[in-house]
This record gives C-alpha cells, structure tokens and sequence, in this order.
C-alpha cells in the first residue's frame, strides 16, 4: 500500500516536472472534472483539519469560527462521512455537526446542540446556502454533484483547464453557469467564478497556499467572494493529515456527544 | 519517510513556483493569514486548566394585558425582568470529563438574587462502548418540536412561557445517564434518584385555571406548588427512563420505556379533605420513528401514558388521571430557500373518557371534563437573512378541539460573535378561560433579550 502511494507520489512528481514542458494533450472534461473532484473532496481514504475562517461582511465587521474535520471516503463508493466540531466562537463551541454524505441522494445530516443534550436531525435543504453563517455554501465544502453541471472545456493554458459549467436544471441554483480554474498539475480548482442571469461575475471562490501534505496537493487558504453583497470569507486550514485509519465508529450518534478527541487532537 | 518527504518538498516547491507565476492564486489575500497569525483558539494556550466561557445577558418582558390575579400577588405588571451572568467551566482530568454551567440571577420579579445550578456533571467511558455522565444534567430525547411525548424530563415551562430563551424550556435533572453504543442499537437508561418535576405556571408569574377558593373556579394566581406534595423519598421516588434506539437504511427507529410519576401535581383526591396536591404514578412506553422523505423529513411518535394510580371510583374518576394515548406527526422541510416550515399533528387520547366525564358532570362541571380527543396543530417558519445573522420565526400552537392557541412570534439578530439582541411574544388565546392555552390569554407577554458571550 504505502508502496503504490510512493510510486504513485514518484510518478506524479515527475509528471509535475514534466508538465511545465510537455504540451499534452487534454483528457476528456468528464475526465478533468472527475480529477478535480477527487483532488477537491476525496484526496486520501480518510482526513483530518483545523479550519478557522473569518467572516466580513461590505462594512467591515468579522465574525470568526473554529473547527475541526475529520472525513472518511465510503470504499467503492463515492459517498462520504463528516464530523465537524465547533470551538469557536463560544455560541457555537461543542456543536457537532455529522454528515453522512450521499451524492446519489440527500444527505443526512446530524446537528448536535451541547446547551440541551439534543441530536437534531436537519432537513436535506437547499446546499447554496450559508454553512455556519459564512459565504461560504455547504455545497463548496461538501462538493457538488458533477451530473447536476453540463461542462465544457473552454480554454487549456499553461496552468490551467478552463471549465464552464451550466446547471442542468437551471431554476435549482442563483448561478446561470460558472467557470472553473482547474490547475493542470494537481487538478485542485484555483478558481471558481459564478455568473447570474445577466453575465456578471457575482461570487468568486479561490483555493491558494497549495502544500503537499502526506503526498495529496491539499490547499491550505480558500476564499469566497460575495460581490453583490460586498462580503468575503477566508478560510485557513492547518493540521492537515491523510489516511489516518479512522474507524467508521468515529461517524455515528457517539461522537456527536463524546466527541473523539484521540482522532480530532493534533497529532 | 524520507522519500515521502522529499516527495512532498519537491511537489510543494514545483507548486510554489507554479503559483507564484500565476496571475490568478498570487492574489495578496492568501498571506493575510498572518494578520490573525496567534489567533488561532488552543487549549494547550488557555492559562487555567479547564475552560471559562459563559454570557450575560439582560431580558425583560411585560404583560400585554391587565392580569389582576398576578397583579394582586406579586405587585407587578411584568413577569420577566432580571440579569443573568452565566459560567460554563469544562475540562478533563485523566480519564474524566466535567463540566459545570451556574447562573447568577438578578431577578427583579422575585427582587432576589440567586444561583442556578444548571448542569454540574463528570462524564467517563466504560470500557470501549459505554459513556457515563453522572450529577445534574439538561436531558432530552424523542422527535417532537416543543411537543413532547416520551420525554418525561423535567420542563421548565415558565421560563418557556415568559421569553427566556428556548434552552431554558429543558430543566435540568439529577441524573446518571448510561448509554451503550452497540453495532445496531444505543441503548441509553437514566436513573433519577429522587423525582424532578416540571416548573409549570404557579401563580407567581403566570395565572392559571384553578381554584379561587371554596367550590369557585376561574383565573388564579394561587401558588400550586405550595399545595402539592412531591415525591421525595429515596431511592422509592426515583425516575427511571430507558431508550433503545436504531437506524436501519436512513430511518431512525425508538422505543422507549418511563417508571415515575406525573411531571405536574395532578392528583387532587386528598384536597378535598384538605390535603395535598400529589404527583401520581406513571408509566410510559412509546416508540417514534424519523426518516427523510420527498424534499424533508417525516417524524411519529407514540406513547401509552399508563396512570397507575388513576382510580374511577365516583369522583375520583375526575381528581386522579387518567391513562392516554399520545401520538404526534411531523414534517420539516426547506419550503423555499431560507425559509424553513415544520408542521406537527398532535393527538391525546383520553382512555375511560366517559368516566371522567359522569363524574365531572355528577360535580356539575361537565364542561372541565375536555375533549376525549385533544387535537393540536403546530407550525414552525424560520426565514433567515444575512447568511443566519437574522432570524425571523413564528411558532404556532392551534388546537381545533379546544378553540385556542399560543403564538411565539421571534426575531433574533446576531451582532457578532459576541452580542445577540432577541425580541418576542407570548400570545395566548381561546375560546374559554379553562382551556389549555386559552387560561394564559391573561399571561400574554412580549419581551426583549441582548446576550453577551465571553
């Protein structure tokens, strides 16, 4: 195993020393988004990170929050598991949010409020809306279904595939399409601009800081514009670490109340 | 090892000159990281041993009506009007969990100050499946919305009628909560040593429908509490509550068992010979079930209410209660982005209902004997804006039976991380004053919060 990740690890970094020189041809988009994805959302068999993120809105004015996320890829599958544990701010401190995340489906997703000892389960919802008050969606951290976008390749640079994406059903999301940076040597989106009805640029989100963490290209920052609004969200990660072997038992009712803090403390 | 990490510090330093040429990630926002570079919240950094954080908060409320009964007890017009500074202290030593959450009240309803003790427990786990929190803690389980059937934990629904924060509906329990997380089934048993009851309206807030002396009923203000006798004996007057629950392919399956007693003082046999109120025996067995369905989720629940000391010997059948069946229904969806709906029918199925009924009739009020079915409708709408910061929501109770209803109207603005200001109502209404919520028309309230956290 820890082989075939060397190897692997090896092969692509020759591709990364390669690629600055070589003009390859580009695989097909169904290819590009399926990397993309897996590089965004499933890099590893399972994950951990600290995340804080700082909220502004047009006036200036910050709100905070502190988290941590353990995350752990259902084998054979492209379904998932999320734990998220506040800390701060001190509102939201020892709420436990739990996601069994279901691409085919509806998620289910579990709240839990420490104040009154309560497992609320939440109702599926729309996911472009606000995670924990920040710009950022609950789709952008939980990856959005590839089948709901029709993509087409756009333009390849140096650096980059451009993607323009178009929803399916377009009366199901605020955005009439939208247009993807998708770095060529680590298929992480860099950029990701959204375009209403009128063709103007409304919300931009970036992944930057790219480190290569336990051999996965993992970006260490992500930021969110809102321009309608004027407001922004930046998140910073750190304590990033792949391929833990966490148990599925880290994934249920237990730890929305007993937290496992032998897996979400730093190693 | 050592591959991996040249491995990466050769991908990471590719990665850098790659970004660095980049016109679209070399963007200066992503090194603005170090503008809250020590910012980061550590325990390893706190300076006590455990962690301190809490809130104060201010709130008061007033009556939208002349209550002359509270009026002429507590002298006052308002029923919510204090000062609360909380503290939540939690921590770990060797293998224990605690955790202690007090309140510092400034009441200037009962002009005292006073300590509640809210929550004040140690938490362990035995061996690898079971977790253990023993001392006094908030309890809750089971799937209604402010509807509760097999959850006999203690309310506190003075301060939920008066505009303390919605947390404050759950009272605390002295309790020891084992929970045993099997591969399918949790099983969770709570052991009350010595019963807790319900806080429920007693005159000093809130009137009520009861007795204004002699044989005469209507709006009172009469302490109940003062008159009812609590069972307090250990270990005889303990609690036990027990929950098995399970998930099979996304639906969420209980079943649950109580031991204890009426959580307000309903027995009043011994008032007629000028004795006390009684908290009677009960036992509860109940199952819910939760699961997605269309674009929300779908609850139920049941439980049989078996009132062991209900007695329908000729007006007893109207001083002890009776058993009941209680069944609710729920649906919770997104109805359209931002704005949440759930919608419950609640049912209470008095059993012997014609006993109570004679009897009632025999003390010529058959009018007090209620409906056999007690039917309840609840809506929720939540609609939020500026990404959660403001919180619309109304919280409807209408029952079609009893021609009454209790509107929570609230809005809730989030400042900061720190501050948040609330504001809402109480309303209540109804076609008769001895209804379930048509007696509190006169306790109708609205109230204001700001809390601020540390």
């Amino acid at each position: 195993m820890n082989l075939l990740k060397i190897t692997s690890g090896l092969v692509g970094g020759f591709a990364l020393l390669m690629s600055g020189s070589l003009v390859l041809a580009a695989p097909p988009v169904s290819e590009i988004i399926e990397r993309a994805n897996q590089a965004s959302y499933y890099a590893g068999r399972d994950g951990r990170s600290e995340a804080r993120m700082r909220i502004e809105d047009n006036r200036g004015r910050t709100q905070t929050r502190q988290f941590s996320v353990l995350r752990k890829n259902v084998e054979g599958s492209d379904e998932q598991k999320y734990l998220v544990v506040f800390s701060r701010p001190s509102e939201f401190r020892g709420t436990v949010f739990l996601v069994h995340k279901n691409p085919a489906a509806d998620d289910d997703r579990w709240l839990y409020l420490p104040d009154l000892d309560l497992v609320r389960r939440i109702a599926p919802g729309d996911k472009r809306t606000s995670f924990v008050g920040a710009h950022i969606f609950y789709e952008d951290i939980s990856g959005r279904n590839l089948n709901e976008d029709r993509h087409e390749l756009l333009e390849e640079t140096d650096q980059h595939y451009v993607l323009k994406s178009t929803p399916k059903a377009p009366g199901s999301v605020e955005f009439a399409s939208f247009q993807t940076w998708i770095d060529k040597e680590t298929f992480l989106p860099v950029r990701i601009e959204y375009t209403n009805a009128v063709g103007e640029v409304y919300r931009i989100m970036e992944n930057a800081n790219i480190e290569v963490v336990d051999g996965y290209p993992t970006p260490m920052m992500m930021r969110v514009q809102d321009l309608q609004s004027g407001g922004n969200t930046v998140v910073q990660f750190r304590g990033v670490s792949y391929d833990l072997g966490i148990p599925d038992a880290v994934f249920t009712e237990r730890s929305l109340r007993n937290p496992p803090a032998e897996w979400l403390d730093r190693r | 090892m050592g591959a991996e990490q040249l491995k990466g510090l050769l991908g990471a330093a590719v990665m850098a000159l790659g970004l660095a040429a980049s016109p679209l990630s070399a963007d200066d926002w992503a090194g603005s990281g170090d503008d809250w570079g020590g910012d980061w919240e550590d325990e390893s950094e706190s300076r006590f041993p455990f962690r301190v954080g809490g809130f104060i908060e201010a709130a008061g409320g007033m009556h939208l009506y002349d209550n002359k009964a509270v009026d002429d007890r507590i002298g006052k017009n308002y029923n919510l009007g204090e000062t609360r500074l909380r503290l939540d202290i939690d921590g770990d030593w060797q293998a224990l969990g605690y955790s202690l959450k007090v309140d510092g009240v400034a009441d200037g309803v009962d002009e005292e100050l006073r300590a509640e003790l809210r929550e004040a427990l140690v938490s362990f786990e035995l061996g690898d499946r079971t977790d253990v929190r023993a001392g006094r803690q908030v309890l809750t389980w089971g799937t209604g919305d402010l509807l509760f059937i097999n959850d006999l934990f203690p309310k506190d629904w003075q301060s939920f009628l008066i505009g303390r924060d919605e947390d404050y509906l759950k009272g605390p329990s002295d309790a020891l909560r084992i929970t045993r997380y099997g591969d399918e089934v949790t099983l969770d048993l709570v052991w009350t040593p010595v019963f807790n009851r319900d806080n429920y309206p007693d005159g000093d807030r809130l009137s009520y429908w009861g007795q204004t002396g002699g044989n005469e009923f209507g709006l009172t203000a009469e302490p109940i509490s003062d008159n009812a006798r609590e069972p307090g004996s250990f270990p005889g007057d303990g609690e036990v509550a027990l929950r098995l629950a399970t998930r099979q392919s996304g639906v969420e399956y209980a079943l649950y068992g109580y031991r204890g007693f009426w959580p307000q003082p309903n027995d009043a046999r011994k008032t007629l010979a000028g004795g006390k109120l009684e908290h009677p025996v009960l036992h509860v067995y109940g199952a819910s079930l939760r699961r997605g369905m269309g674009p929300g989720l779908f609850n139920a629940e049941v439980g049989y209410y078996d009132s062991r000391d209900y007695d329908n010997a000729g007006f007893n059948a109207a001083l002890t209660p009776n058993s009941e069946v209680r069944i609710l229904m729920g649906y919770d969806w997104e109805l359209v982005t931002n704005l949440n709906v759930g919608v419950q029918y609640y049912l209470e199925w008095t059993l012997d209902h014609d006993e109570l009924e004679k009897a009632f009739q025999d003390m010529g009020m058959k009018e007090m004997a209620g409906e056999e079915y007690r039917q309840l409708l609840t809506t929720r709408l939540t609609y939020t804006q500026m990404r959660g910061d403001l919180m619309w929501s109304l919280f409807a109770f209408v029952s079609p039976s009893d021609d009454d209803f209790y509107l929570r109207p609230s809005v809730r603005y989030r400042v900061s991380d720190e501050l948040t200001v609330s504001a809402g109502g109480n309303l209540f209404g109804g076609k008769e004053d001895y209804s379930f919520f048509g007696q509190f028309e006169k306790d109708s309230n609205v109230y204001l919060r700001a809390r601020y956290r540390f």
